[in-house]
């Protein structure tokens, strides 16, 4: 058991832009963490890098302390789980378990024992005499962990281990893995782009995009305190509401100006934020699809929306709004970092299934002041003071 | 102050310690493991077609070689067997169409999967096993005097006509030929069978139910499918007629009567092992080369527009 | 467009040939039926001449009748078939080892291990498939009897694996690729080096490419005539195909006992082809149908 630090790790591949960009992170002993981030982020390249099956660029990668940069995988001693698996197809389970000890010339009692032990806890015993190729998904799923769990790693890597599952497994498997990692207590690295699975799982969740990292926080501090627009946006399902709004003052103190509707910000925003100057270039203001509520009449704190769509999926009910008498255009603005910050007149609002909200309808719907987040217009950076 | 570092400008690095990077040892392992190929191939082909082009320019019995420059070249071109032995393998191109098209029909006979088919792709794929040297004395026994041939052509009831189409110079290339479609029809089979075996039974149905005739649905749909695998079998079967007819000439004529059935493998066996002028064989050699480089450059466009 | 050899994955299941066609109608089916004898008839004739021929006396046999054991029973004295059966065993084995020994690596080196340059050396080693042995044949044969190799099989043996090699370089590293990254990486991540990867996972993974190979090879081998011929010298170390050629090309045997002997050349090979027919098919299609 080890902790790993990746320190200004960088990893370009030719003479192209780097896949992974200057990746600081540092994973405690027996911490599972969990690399997350949209399709071509440098997720898997970073865990190649730790598992020694790619060289690294620049910058430092240690586990447990010592440099392994220039040390081969098998001196690493981690154990990997591939998105395919990767068993071995001519041999059993027991004997792909197994490998790993066997080559390092441990006794066949040894191994025997260890194995067993690993199908045990993976409840694959009665499994063990047979080829993967006679194994369900799932089967062959738990082999691949059972293969990186007889060897008592110093670390865990997995690489989107179960987006080859169906959603039922997934979920088992889930919990399956988080309970095994919590009762061996080993470092892991764990590659995912379902952020439920980052959000359920992690100890902590990193998210990259482009090779940077974003921001490395609990799953709750990251789902709370998004340092950025693109992690507001990325986690969370639906995501967050990012829109562009000036500001203004009213009678009330500040406001947010959007259209010819005003939406009151409470005082203690201006303390706990860096907000920028009244009339000046604006804010992204965020705001997540569970934050919005239904109101009965309008009022200072609320907005007039029209119901333009409405997806049903059974336990909560999505509402597409879009703002009533807003001006100006309906556009999907992206802004200078590639993310959608802003679609000025439209919301998503999260809703009880039994919400009897039909299209065309007009809402009153009241934003929760507590749960606001504001990002630079520019840089997209959370304006929260202290972060 | 003499001891400030500045520590803004790179991470620390560790200790660089002079190691293969993991690339490097995986291109260096790539390495080992291809030289024994690669020395083999080399030594064994890549040499001696080096050495044949020297040779070609050089009076050469085996043991001591004279320079003598492009002039073997001309001399060689000038000497009839050469261009016998050509002709030979011109006229011995004509059999190709027969060794496609018949496996071609066997294949699809075979496709229609009639009871025992299995078995019966067994037996058509049977004399592939068997020596071509084997084949060749069988078919020596067909065509002689004595032979099977003749029997035959009593039994249908002209027993006036005999041949001897081994013995005559201007039939032995035929029975050369018919031989060599023989022995081809194995493989070919097989080619055709596996091609087969690819295509979408649903295009079939597809065309059936559109009201497409048996004879339509071949031309339109199990042809063109096939396409690739006749132009494979072509080039097999081309490459097979310039390398591979010397055992069938080798115990069917020896070459003869006369350079009758002599083709360029065989000639260049001949000039070298037999009139122990190994310049010349070596040259003759190097046309064969030629030959099936060309040949076999088609070959490599087909595997290649399929990776 | 299907793989035609598939390496095994867990996944990987083997496709049944597609479904049988609807039944033609009655008459055509007999047609069919018919023309299908008529062409076994054809293939099984060469059978057919070395059985009957065989069964013959050389007196039998010139005057048409009669059935005899003579030829065989004569055989051993006028073809040493049992020394020459050994030697086409010896010179098939020894080449098709070598053959295996240098391809195996090397088509894990071209799909797995690639260098720089890599995909041209493969070209350039595939493209030697299309090189015909007559084509460098003098400089071979004199290359080998200089190194003094024709006395025994070394010189043959080295010519056959050399003349195999491009052939199965190509099928490994086709095959190879099938195979995932994957897997040898989780072999490295599990704690193998290259050589030891080679061993233990390549290997055993490969064992139907292996088979394949052997087949193909020892088809090829086991009937060939020219290498034999010219590359082992000692007549008495002659293989089988090669005896009997000579003899038939000398015209003086009895043709009787020649077909005894073909008869017995041609069973190995003959038994090999109806036991691994599936990896014939495989090898000849290798390549086209990717
Ligand atoms: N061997 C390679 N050679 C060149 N570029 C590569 C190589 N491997 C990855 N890349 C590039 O590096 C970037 C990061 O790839 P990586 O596989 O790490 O993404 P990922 O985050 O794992 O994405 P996904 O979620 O789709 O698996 C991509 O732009 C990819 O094209
Ligand atoms: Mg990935």
């Amino acid at each position: 058991m080890a902790e790993i630090t990746f320190d200004g790790v960088t990893k370009i591949f030719g003479d192209n832009i780097p896949a992974v960009d200057q990746l600081s992170l540092h994973v405690a002993e027996g911490e599972f963490m969990v690399l997350v981030g949209p399709s071509g982020c440098g997720k898997t390249t970073a865990l190649r890098m730790l598992a020694g099956l790619e060289d690294i660029t620049a910058g430092s990668l240690s586990i447990g302390g010592t440099v392994v940069n220039n040390v081969l995988p098998k001196d690493r001693d981690v154990a990997m789980v591939f998105q395919n698996y990767a068993l071995y197809p001519h041999m059993t389970v027991a004997q792909n378990m197994g490998f790993a000890l066997k080559i390092r010339g441990q006794s066949k009692g040894e191994v025997a024992r260890k194995v067993g032990e690993a199908a045990a806890i993976l409840r694959l015993t009665e499994y063990l005499d047979r080829r993967p190729k006679a194994l369900s998904g799932g089967q062959r799923q738990r082999v691949a962990m059972g293969r990186a769990i007889v060897r008592s790693p110093q670390a865990f890597l997995m690489d989107e281990p179960l987006s080859n599952l169906d959603a039922q497994l997934r979920v088992e498997m889930r919990l399956e893995i988080a309970r095994i990692q919590r009762l061996l207590g080993v470092a892991t690295v764990y590659v995912t782009h379902d952020q439920i699975e980052a959000m359920t799982m992690g100890d902590r969740v990193a998210v990259m995009r482009g090779g940077r990292l974003q921001q490395c926080d609990t799953p709750q501090d990251l789902y709370d305190h998004p340092k950025n627009d693109f992690v507001a946006g990325f986690m969370g399902s639906p995501p967050m509401n990012l829109l562009r709004v000036g500001l203004e003052t009213t009678d009330a103190g500040v406001a947010l100006a959007l259209g010819s509707q005003r939406l009151a910000i409470p005082a203690s925003y201006a303390t706990s934020h860096h907000l920028p100057r009244v009339d000046g270039p604006g804010v992204v203001f965020g705001v997540r699809p569970e934050d919005v509520e239904v109101r009965d009449g309008s009022s200072a704190d609320s907005l007039t929306t029209r119901v333009e769509r409405r997806e049903a999926l059974g336990a909560e009910i999505l509402v597409h709004l879009s703002l009533v008498d807003v001006g100006g255009d309906n556009a999907i603005v992206v802004n200078d970092s590639g993310a959608v910050v802003a679609r000025p007149t439209k919301l998503v609002a999260k809703m009880g299934p039994r919400s009897g909200v039909s299209v065309g309808d007009h809402l009153d719907v009241r934003l929760n002041p507590d749960h606001f987040h504001f990002f630079d217009a520019d840089s997209g950076l959370s304006l929260r003071r202290g972060v | 102050m003499s001891t400030t570092v500045t520590t803004t400008a790179a991470p620390v690095f560790a200790p660089k310690v002079r190691r293969m990077t993991l690339k490097r040892r995986r291109q260096f392992a790539g390495v080992v493991f291809a030289l024994p190929a690669i020395a083999l191939v080399v030594c064994f082909i890549g040499i001696p077609i080096g050495q044949a082009v020297y040779y070609s320019f050089t009076q050469w019995n085996g043991a001591t070689s004279t320079w003598i420059g492009p002039s073997t070249w001309t001399q060689a071109f000038h000497n009839t067997n050469l261009w016998t032995a050509l002709r030979n393998n011109g006229l011995l191109l004509l059999t190709v169409p027969f060794a496609l098209a018949l496996p071609l029909g066997i294949a699809v006979l075979l496709h229609q999967r009639v009871a025992g088919w299995r078995i019966f792709r067994s037996i058509y794929f049977l004399p592939t096993a068997i020596s071509w040297v084997v084949l060749g004395l069988v078919a020596e026994r067909f065509f002689a005097y004595q032979g099977t041939l003749n029997s035959i052509i009593h039994a249908l009831g002209f027993s006036h006509v005999s041949t001897n189409m081994l013995g005559y110079q201007s039939e032995a290339l035929i029975a050369l030929g018919i031989t060599f479609i023989f022995t081809m029809i194995g493989t070919n089979t097989m080619l055709f069978l596996t091609g087969l075996a690819t295509l979408d039974p649903s295009l079939e149905e597809a065309a059936r139910i559109d009201g497409a005739g048996r004879w339509r649905i071949f031309r339109s749909i199990t042809l063109p499918h096939l396409s690739r695998f006749v132009q494979l079998a072509f080039v097999m079967t081309v490459i097979a007629l310039f390398s591979a007819l010397f055992s069938l000439i080798f115990v069917m004529t020896g070459g003869g009567p006369g350079y009758a059935t002599t083709t360029m493998e065989f000639l260049i066996y001949e000039t070298g092992f037999n009139q122990g002028d190994f310049g010349t064989a070596a040259l003759y050699g190097l046309i064969l080369f030629v030959i099936t480089g060309i040949v076999g450059v088609v070959q490599l466009r087909l595997i290649g527009s399929n990776e | 467009m299907t793989t035609v050899l598939t390496p095994p994955t867990e996944s990987g299941s083997h496709k049944e040939p597609p479904p049988l066609k609807p039944p033609p109608r009655r008459i055509g089916r007999w047609v069919l039926f018919g023309a299908m004898i008529v062409v076994a008839v054809i293939m099984l004739y060469p059978f057919f001449v070395m059985g009957v021929t065989s069964l013959k006396s050389e007196s039998q046999f010139l005057s048409g009748g009669g059935f005899s054991w003579l030829s065989w029973s004569s055989l051993t004295s006028v073809i040493p078939v049992g020394q020459e059966v050994l030697s086409s065993t010896i010179v098939c084995s020894s080449s098709i080892f070598i053959i295996l020994c240098v391809g195996l690596p090397a088509g894990f080196a071209f799909s797995k291990l690639r260098f720089r340059l890599s995909t041209v050396v493969f070209l350039v080693i595939v493209s030697a498939m299309m090189v015909p042995l007559q084509a460098i044949l003098m400089p071979e044969f004199v290359n080998v009897t200089k190194l003094g190799l024709t006395g025994g099989y070394t010189g043959a043996i080295l010519v056959y694996a050399a003349l195999g090699t491009p052939f199965s370089v190509f099928l490994f590293t086709t095959y190879f690729r099938g195979v995932p990254d994957e897997l040898i990486e989780a072999g490295i991540v599990d704690g193998l080096g290259y050589f030891g990867a080679l061993w233990r996972l390549v290997l055993p993974i490969a064992v139907p490419a292996i088979a394949t190979v052997t087949v193909l090879q020892f088809i090829q081998i086991w009937d060939d005539l020219l290498v034999g011929l010219l590359f082992i010298q000692n007549t008495s170390d002659r293989p089988i195909t090669v005896g009997l050629a000579v003899l038939a090309a000398g015209r003086t045997t009895s043709i009787p006992e020649l077909m005894a002997g073909s008869i017995i050349s041609a069973l190995p090979a003959m038994l090999v082809y109806l036991g691994f027919q599936r990896y014939l098919v495989k090898g000849l299609t290798m390549g086209i149908d990717r």
